[in-house]
């Protein structure tokens, strides 16, 4: 083999090798890529589900809280019925006591 | 030389080779850190998201409730004040029509007493007036009073529902005997008895 083929078959490794590792650099950075997407995609299904979940708490509470207002309703309801019969029941001893005390006072 | 050339070519593909082979396994290794990182990146993010969800749904609750609780309380209170209202209108009311009744000439001597007492002095002017009172009714009142006093009878009720006001002659000290002054000097205590009254369990 001549000097000249001798520097040819070189140069064409060479090119081969520069391939080689450009080829690998290009799928490095793919890899890279499609893991930066991945990487997103599982910070966004997790705040989606974060999210849905809040929905969830919030609309419990709110749920909640609307029971007990109609709790807290009720036992007012009772209260106001109990103040009236009251009322009825005692408002003339109370007229007589009251006369009595801005009488004698 | 040949066989020197083959193995230039052969260190050169292999230096190539572990070259690519080094750079895929840090790919793959920033990969696997991208992949860790962004997990925890993401719990951390859902947490955040979870706390911050539970402590407005406790405001969304505390605010559905305290108003409502609050409405509901102001009910009550209003409901009470209505009732003491009633019953104090319907005290006012027999009050003013005391003129009718029995115990009519012994408040009227006691009220014409305590006024003409408190003025302290030997010529008190003493007005006195309740509804449907006869001048028959009242001019007994005239011996409760010291030589110098003067009885003074109006017609029509004094101060709304009735009662007796008592001055010295220069009109300096004055004492306001009416219902409507004892209603007012006794409101305290008259709200105490009429709750306790109706409201004591």
């Amino acid at each position: 083999m001549s000097g000249i083929d001798a520097v040819k078959k070189i140069v064409e490794t060479e090119a081969q090798a520069r391939r080689i590792v450009d080829e690998a650099a290009a799928r490095a950075q793919k890899i890279i890529s499609e893991t930066r997407e991945q990487a997103e995609r599982i910070k966004q299904e997790a705040v989606s589900s974060a999210q849905g979940r809040r929905e969830g708490i919030l609309r419990e509470a709110k749920e909640k809280a609307e029971a007990e207002a109609r709790q807290s309703d009720q036992e007012t309801e009772q209260t106001l019925d109990t103040y009236r019969k009251l009322s009825d029941e005692r408002k003339a001893a109370a007229v007589t006591k009251a006369v009595a005390l801005i009488l004698n006072a | 030389m040949s066989e020197s050339l083959e193995k230039l070519q052969n260190r050169i593909l292999s230096d190539a080779r572990r070259k690519a082979e080094e750079t895929i396994k840090e790919a793959e290794a920033k990969a696997q850190q991208i992949l860790e990182e962004a997990r925890r990146r993401a719990q951390k993010e859902s947490e955040d998201i979870i706390t911050k969800a539970k402590v407005e749904a406790e405001n969304v609750r505390r605010s559905i409730l305290s108003s409502k609780v609050r409405v509901n309380r102001l009910r009550i209170l209003d409901e009470k004040n209505r009732i003491v209202q009633d019953i104090i209108h319907t005290v006012e009311d027999q009050l003013s029509s005391i003129a009718r009744t029995d115990q009519f000439e012994n408040t009227a001597h006691r009220f014409v007493t305590e006024a003409v007492k408190a003025v302290e002095s030997d010529q008190p002017i003493v007005r006195i007036g309740f509804k449907d009172a006869t001048k028959k009714n009242l001019d007994g009142m005239s011996r409760v009073l010291p030589k110098g006093g003067k009885l003074v009878i109006d017609e029509t009720p004094i101060d709304d529902f009735g009662g007796v006001i008592a001055t010295d002659p220069e009109g300096r000290v004055v004492f306001n005997n009416t219902f409507k002054s004892r209603l007012e000097r006794l409101d305290n205590q008259l709200l105490t008895l009429i709750s306790s009254t109706v409201f004591a369990e």
